[in-house]
């Protein structure tokens, strides 16, 4: 049995080990057009700020796949499956045969297009090559220009200011930052904390064009208003694409992203898919999303796996949103659903923000900004869609609830071991 | 392997296991040098009162552990022993708090200046091989045993009871 596998990230590299723990004797190939072993994508932003460097950030050592008897083919791309054969095509030419396959390409950003987007120090923010290029470039100069309000443009920004550029600027189209995860209230905490470090905010206009110096080279940028702003570099943060054209290509479905069934097959027998490539159902909304989160690539990955090894394993629809970060000083987490709801709780304390929403007496979706502990007892709840009892819902607008709370339903759940 | 069980039943509530945890954690290993150390050592066991009745929680050791799943930096990680650990793995913890966002029992730490999640990381047993926490528990509420079937059904048949209560 011979297991191809494309993408050596979260949900590749997690399949390769559950497959591997499962099948001690089955052939493991993970190809990556990326070179090396897998990096922790999440954090490129800190070999931008020049305080790591990629092995710094390694997600899995050389040795691993040696150990795992993994064959890594990496710095190559697949350029097409043959689903009919099983054979996947490298660029290059050369062929290669499985008896199953998973498709693990993740996501790419979405491409500007405003004229002069494609000069060279315009950049996007997904790769480690690309870090270590805007690193590079960011040393000699004075500005930049981030274009996004969510989470990849801010810690770009954040690293940008690390590394030592004076001037940085986010442009933001929206009325506040992070609209997907948080309110206005929350979003001016995380703001504060940016601007706080140098970082300045532009809100409701986007990038309109590049203005070039005499020698060609990125001087400054026109906003959509009109204003010019100075700028070495540009890094767009405008989201990411779902990779799904191997698989489009091979006569798949496709919608948003890979359409896969609740084993994560997709709709060409034998070949699976799993992470930022497929198309899921949100356990609280039922919207059709792009999975998107590394948390979730790395638990697809585990069930494609699983599945790839035989051990037949559903996959339920997860929970698509679910964030934490900190830049400077104020942690912050995100969960679910955190604009809809019939009834909100809002608690507000010095550099502390918290709030609930709930439908029908359950926890559909939660803020927290500047305190995150014990977060994850919310999460649960979130997961498990209870309904709540008035002492248990109390507890957790007040912010005194803990594990022992909510101990029986973990354990009902299998959740205690 | 094997597990800290609490039997919620004996339990008093007097936090010793809290306080040897964090002594355990500390530099100079006993009460009086811990507490006057410059950094404050934390404990990773937390003592809470569900209902009427007090339950110490730490870490599970979870066998598909979501904050394994969901550490972005890869230093979340089962060690040989079948821990769930956060130090010594491939990656460093970067304190983006995804494993506190994560765990149901809510057991791990933000050190938010530190920027470093902490958990029951059972560096804390000595000749005896047992945690801090069983060892400093006056009552024997909690134990460090292997987990049977049997005592599974018993724990789950408490722990069902609690929940009426409670939830
Ligand atoms: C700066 C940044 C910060 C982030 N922060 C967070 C965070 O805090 N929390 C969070 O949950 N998520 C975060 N993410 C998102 C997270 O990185 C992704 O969700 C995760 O990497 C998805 O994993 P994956 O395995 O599905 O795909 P990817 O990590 O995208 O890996 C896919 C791999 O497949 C390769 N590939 C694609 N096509 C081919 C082909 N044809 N042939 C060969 N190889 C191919 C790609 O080059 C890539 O190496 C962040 C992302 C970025 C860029």
């Amino acid at each position: 049995m011979h297991i191809a596998i494309i993408g050596n990230s979260a949900a590749g590299l997690t399949a390769a080990r559950t497959i591997r723990k499962i099948k001690p004797s089955a052939g493991i190939t993970v190809i990556s057009d990326e070179s090396g072993p897998a990096y922790a994508r999440c954090l490129i932003p800190e070999i931008l700020a020049g305080v790591r460097d990629i092995p710094g950030i390694g997600y899995a050592t050389q040795q691993f796949y040696q150990d795992y008897d993994i064959n890594l083919r990496s710095g190559i791309k697949v350029s097409s499956i043959n689903a009919v054969n099983h054979k996947l095509k490298l660029e290059g030419g050369q062929v290669i045969k499985y008896d199953r396959l998973l498709v693990a390409t993740g996501a790419s950003p979405v491409q500007p297009g405003w004229p002069g987007s494609d000069l060279p120090s315009v950049f996007t923010l997904r790769t480690a090559s690309q870090a270590v290029m805007i690193r590079k470039m960011a040393i000699d100069c004075a500005s930049a220009v981030v274009e996004g309000g969510g989470l990849v443009s801010l810690k770009a920004a954040y690293a940008l200011k690390k590394r030592g550029v004076k001037d940085v600027a986010v442009i933001v189209r929206s009325p506040h930052i992070l609209m997907k995860q948080l309110d206005r209230d929350s979003a001016g905490l995380v703001e504060n904390d940016l601007t706080s470090v140098g970082i300045k905010f532009y809100y409701g206009t986007g990038l309109a064009a590049a203005i070039q110096g005499p020698r060609g080279e990125l001087q400054s940028v026109e906003l959509e208003d009109g204003r010019q702003l100075p700028a070495g570099l540009v890094v767009i943060g405008k989201g990411v694409q779902p990779n799904s054209e191997l698989i489009r290509n091979a006569g798949g479905k496709i919608n948003r992203g890979i359409l896969v069934n609740e084993y994560l097959e997709t709709s060409l027998p034998g070949i699976y898919a799993a992470g930022d490539c497929i198309e899921v159902t949100d356990s609280v909304t039922g919207a059709q999303v792009v999975s998107g989160l590394w948390t979730l690539a790395v638990e697809q990955g585990r069930i494609a796996g699983c599945n790839l090894a035989g051990q037949a394993r559903k996959y339920p629809p997860p929970l698509t949103r679910l964030n934490s970060a900190q830049f400077g000083s104020v942690p912050f987490v995100s969960v679910g659903d955190v604009q809809g709801g019939d009834e909100l709780a809002v608690y507000q304390g010095a550099g502390v923000y918290r709030k609930l929403c709930f439908r029908d007496n359950r926890l559909t979706g939660f803020i927290m900004a500047g305190l995150v502990d014990r977060a994850g007892v919310y999460t649960s709840l979130v997961k498990q869609a209870k309904k709540l009892s008035a002492p248990l819902k109390d507890r957790l607008i007040n912010g005194k609830v803990t594990g022992a709370d909510i101990l029986p339903i973990l354990t009902r759940q299998g959740g205690i071991q | 392997m094997k597990e800290v069980l609490i039997n919620a039943e004996r339990c008093l509530g007097c936090r010793s296991c809290e306080i040897a945890c964090a002594v355990a954690h500390s530099d100079s290993k006993n009460l009086l040098g811990a507490v006057g150390e410059t950094d404050i050592p934390i404990k990773r066991i937390f003592v809470h009162q569900a209902g009427k009745r007090n339950i110490a929680l730490s870490c599970r050791h979870c066998e598909e552990a979501p904050c394994i799943d969901a550490c972005i930096a890869g230093a979340m990680h089962r060690t040989a022993d079948g821990l769930v650990d956060n130090t010594g793995g491939t990656g460093e913890c970067s304190g983006c708090w995804m494993c506190v966002m994560v765990c149901p029992y809510g057991v791990i730490r933000s050190e938010i200046d530190r920027r470093l999640a902490l958990k029951c990381d059972r560096k804390c047993m000595d000749e005896s091989a047992e945690p801090a926490c069983v060892r400093a528990c006056p009552t024997r509420a909690l134990k460090f045993v292997v987990v049977d079937e049997f005592s599974r059904d018993r724990r789950q048949r408490f722990l069902d009871a609690i929940g009426n209560e409670s939830v």
